[in-house]
């Protein structure tokens, strides 16, 4: 793909914010890529301000097409968005995002072949940067952001974010699109479909765009929990082989007796717990006023883990089905996966090509005579690549490498 | 009692080595590719340690963080420290009074550091002479700042102030960075959660038995793994395991999202010292992260009579104390008062147990003393510093 003669599509969905559209809208006008080769589509969604008649009186320097759709969930506006795009590459921007100049050109930089898919760093900017809710919010998405960074990192389906992203119009079709199914973790979902068809991840720092989150406070964290164990069912339901992945599988086999009780009371009397949780969350906000902060901690985790638990109970209606759903997922190793065996004492760079050259999608690892061990293949995560290894030899293996190496300079 | 100091690469342990025939012992650093991996002590016979000596010491040394730093190596991991182009440009800063000796050979190790570009000050306070002006005036490289209100504290703050960069390496008059320090702190910085890096501190001399009991007992080190202190797992007052801020870098975002050091406390104050665990505490409570670095080497000279070490004692119950009533007062955080109760009944009574029994290994019993009188005087003395402060800011 060549720079600079690229049409590429960003494509918004939004749901009733208009002042934070404007705000995005505005900052798509200062890009650093020549706004002719930009189409912008905004999909208002179930939209109930004025976001319709401030689009038609929008100028703006770049294509700017909207359509309508009666809430169906950002999933479908996305796909409705896609299905319009005349670019050849997509851009998926949240509307409460606030671009840096140079957000389309690096995205568009980072795609190097035709099967990539661009994630963008997203860093939050809080409304609150005391609240203890804030503080977590914070750390968990920079976190985040800090994995996908690092040299090497092996890249999984809960990767995509879909705030922030790009990916070729043709990859996207191929795939079908987001399941307009999810309303809510449907970026994960797609993320998975893209993984499978071995589409090839990659994190850009410089694609930057403020998360000017407004909204998210801890009562609609709460809820959200509830929501993300419905589409966890959902997903669960689509993708058996990454059961064991979802927090649906903590609940099968509680850590401890208190735990088994809590599970077993939700189950039957979910009115009852529910008074209690209620009761709870507003000593949530007499323990962030004395600033205890780990107590806060471990109350805001067990609520948000009752939420969730709802949210299951909401799609399954009774353990036995939770059970069921859990059993239907367990692993299976399909033995048609490539496994190559790799001697490090042939050189790191001749095992980096080895893997470059077969993209397994199990290892098996010796030094000369001594085996060190085996990864074996995993849902949801792309096939190796000879950048991986590194990473993984000195986070599993130092112990038993450190052993090898050792003992070869000992022989010698 | 006197221990040599020594530093070798692994690699490179020479087949005889002769200290001078005061030392009985020898503390040596070993290093792995220019970086600190790991330190080992070994005795010294008539000026002489043997290498099988050395040798078995190496092997009873090899832990977790060593072998990781070894297969490190092997992996070409250690890389990352030495590229400087990635690396953000920083501000070198040596807080000092009246300590030329100290001053010059701070600066002559500062010399020695690859030039990135690197910003040099020294931050003069409060200084009863013009001495300290004189010697940085034979650097053309460092600039001279003076400081008239007395305290670390205000110091450092003055320093993040001056600084040209967003990065401010600190260094106390006292220590001697290696060459590679700046260049290993700074690569931390790459996380935007990470406000502050400390470093490995190893004992530039240790030539009588003050200087012993404090590396003993109060090391400045803390090893050789790399640690990650973040705000949302790890407790905000246990900022003692953080690292000493003879050896640190703060990100100048610190002055917008934290508020500077309290300068009521600090050297040279009422209350003697604790500005640094208050700032590290205030970074962690904030959700943001510190470092441990041990790539990060500076050497420090301790202090160098008992009755230093015993006022160092006094002074560290004294900041901490005061740095505690900051949080129940100022920030209105009760957790402090656990804290404090978990430090008397598993730490300082047990200690004191231990010493007055004379149980092998203990803390001398008036170290400790001093310690739990400096905890006693520790409130008042912050309540008397900040008054100082305010009133002082208002006659400015």
């Amino acid at each position: 793909m060549t720079l600079n003669s690229l049409l590429l599509s960003v494509i918004i969905p939004t749901h009733n914010r208009r002042a934070s559209l404007k705000r995005l809208l505005d900052a798509l006008q200062t890009q650093s890529y020549p706004s002719d080769q930009i189409e912008v589509i905004v999909v208002a969604d179930g939209c109930k301000d004025d976001t319709i008649a401030f689009l038609q009186s929008y100028t703006a320097p770049f294509r700017l097409c909207y359509l309508e759709q009666s809430g169906q969930g950002a999933a479908s506006a996305r796909n409705q968005g896609a299905a319009i795009a005349s670019g050849e590459l997509l851009l998926f921007l949240d509307d409460d995002v606030q671009p840096v100049s140079g957000l389309v050109e690096a995205h568009l930089q980072a795609h190097q072949q035709p099967q990539q898919v661009v994630i963008g760093y997203l860093p939050p900017r809080l409304q609150s940067d005391t609240s203890f809710f804030h503080i977590r919010l914070r750390s968990w998405w920079e976190e985040k952001f800090q994995t996908l960074a690092e040299e090497g990192h092996r890249f999984s389906y809960d990767d995509l974010l879909s705030g922030n992203f790009s990916v070729s119009a043709d990859l996207f079709r191929q795939v079908g699109g987001f399941d307009p199914m999810f309303k809510c973790r449907e970026d994960y979902e797609l993320g998975m479909r893209l993984i499978q068809t071995g589409a090839q991840f990659t994190f850009a720092r410089e694609a930057l765009g403020y998360h000017c989150d407004e909204v998210t406070d801890l009562t609609r964290s709460l809820q959200r929990k509830r929501n993300e164990a419905r589409a966890d069912v959902q997903f669960g339901r689509c993708h058996p082989e990454l059961m064991y992945k979802l927090r649906l599988s903590w609940y099968a086999n509680p850590q401890s007796w208190f735990d088994a009780v809590l599970v077993w009371l939700t189950f039957f009397v979910p009115g009852f717990t529910d008074l209690v949780v209620y009761g709870l969350r507003s000593w949530l906000d007499v323990l962030e006023n004395l600033r205890l902060w780990h107590a806060w901690q471990q109350l805001n985790e067990r609520l948000h883990r009752y939420w969730y638990l709802r949210g299951a109970i909401d799609a399954l209606k009774t353990k036995k089905a939770l059970f069921a759903l859990l059993q239907g997922g367990l692993m299976r190793s399909n033995e048609s996966d490539p496994e190559i065996e790799l001697d490090l004492q042939q050189g790191l760079e001749r095992a980096e090509q080895q893997i470059d050259e077969s993209r397994p999608a199990s290892l098996r690892i010796r030094y000369g005579s001594c085996p060190l061990g085996r990864i074996p293949p995993q849902a949801g995560v792309e096939r190796f690549r000879g950048v991986h290894l590194r990473p993984i030899l000195g986070d599993s293996f130092a112990w038993s490498l450190f052993q090898a190496l050792t003992l070869d300079d000992v022989m010698q | 009692m006197a221990t040599a100091i020594l530093d070798f690469e692994l690699s490179q342990i020479p087949p005889t080595i002769s200290v001078s025939e005061q030392y009985r012992q020898a503390l040596i650093l070993l290093r792995l590719n220019g970086y600190p991996i790991s330190r080992v002590t070994v005795p010294v016979v008539d000026g002489q340690i043997s290498k099988p000596q050395v040798r078995e010491a190496v092997s009873g040394a090899i832990d977790r963080s060593f072998c990781q730093r070894y297969v490190n190596h092997y992996l070409n991991w250690d890389q990352p420290y030495a590229a400087s182009r990635s690396l953000p440009k920083a501000t070198v800063a040596v807080t000092t009074r009246d300590r030329p000796q100290d001053l010059k050979r701070c600066l002559d190790a500062l010399m020695q550091l690859p030039d990135d570009g690197q910003e040099i000050l020294v931050i003069d306070n409060c200084p009863s002479t013009d001495e300290t002006a004189a010697i940085v005036a034979e650097y053309p490289r460092v600039r001279y700042v003076r400081e008239d209100y007395p305290g670390s504290s205000a110091a450092r703050n003055r320093a993040l102030r001056e600084a040209k960069y967003d990065i401010v390496a600190f260094t106390d008059d006292d220590a001697m960075p290696d060459a590679r320090w700046l260049r290993a702190l700074l690569y931390n910085f790459t996380d935007p959660l990470v406000l502050c890096v400390t470093g490995l501190v190893m004992p530039l001399e240790l030539e009588n038995e003050a200087q012993e009991w404090f590396e003993k007992f109060t090391p400045m080190g803390r090893g050789f793994s790399r640690l990650v202190f973040d705000g949302v797992t790890h407790s905000r007052f246990r900022v003692a395991a953080v690292g000493v801020s003879a050896n640190m870098a703060l990100h100048r975002k610190v002055l917008e999202d934290l508020g500077a050091f309290d300068e009521a406390l600090g050297v040279g104050t009422p209350t003697r010292c604790g500005e640094d665990h208050e700032l590290f505490s205030r970074i962690l409570a904030k959700g943001y992260k510190i470092i441990y670095e041990p790539a990060a080497l500076s050497w420090h000279r301790h202090r160098r009579t008992w009755e230093e070490t015993r006022k160092a004692h006094f002074g560290y119950g004294v900041g901490v104390y005061a740095f505690w009533t900051r949080c129940l007062l100022v920030e209105k955080d009760f957790g402090v008062v656990l804290m404090a109760l978990g430090w008397l009944f598993c730490d300082q009574l047990p200690n004191l147990l231990r010493s007055l029994f004379r149980q092998t290994g203990s803390v001398p019993f008036d170290l400790l003393l001093a310690e739990i009188r400096g905890c006693l005087i520790g409130p008042w003395s912050y309540l008397v510093s900040r008054k100082q402060f305010i009133a002082n800011r208002q006659s400015l």
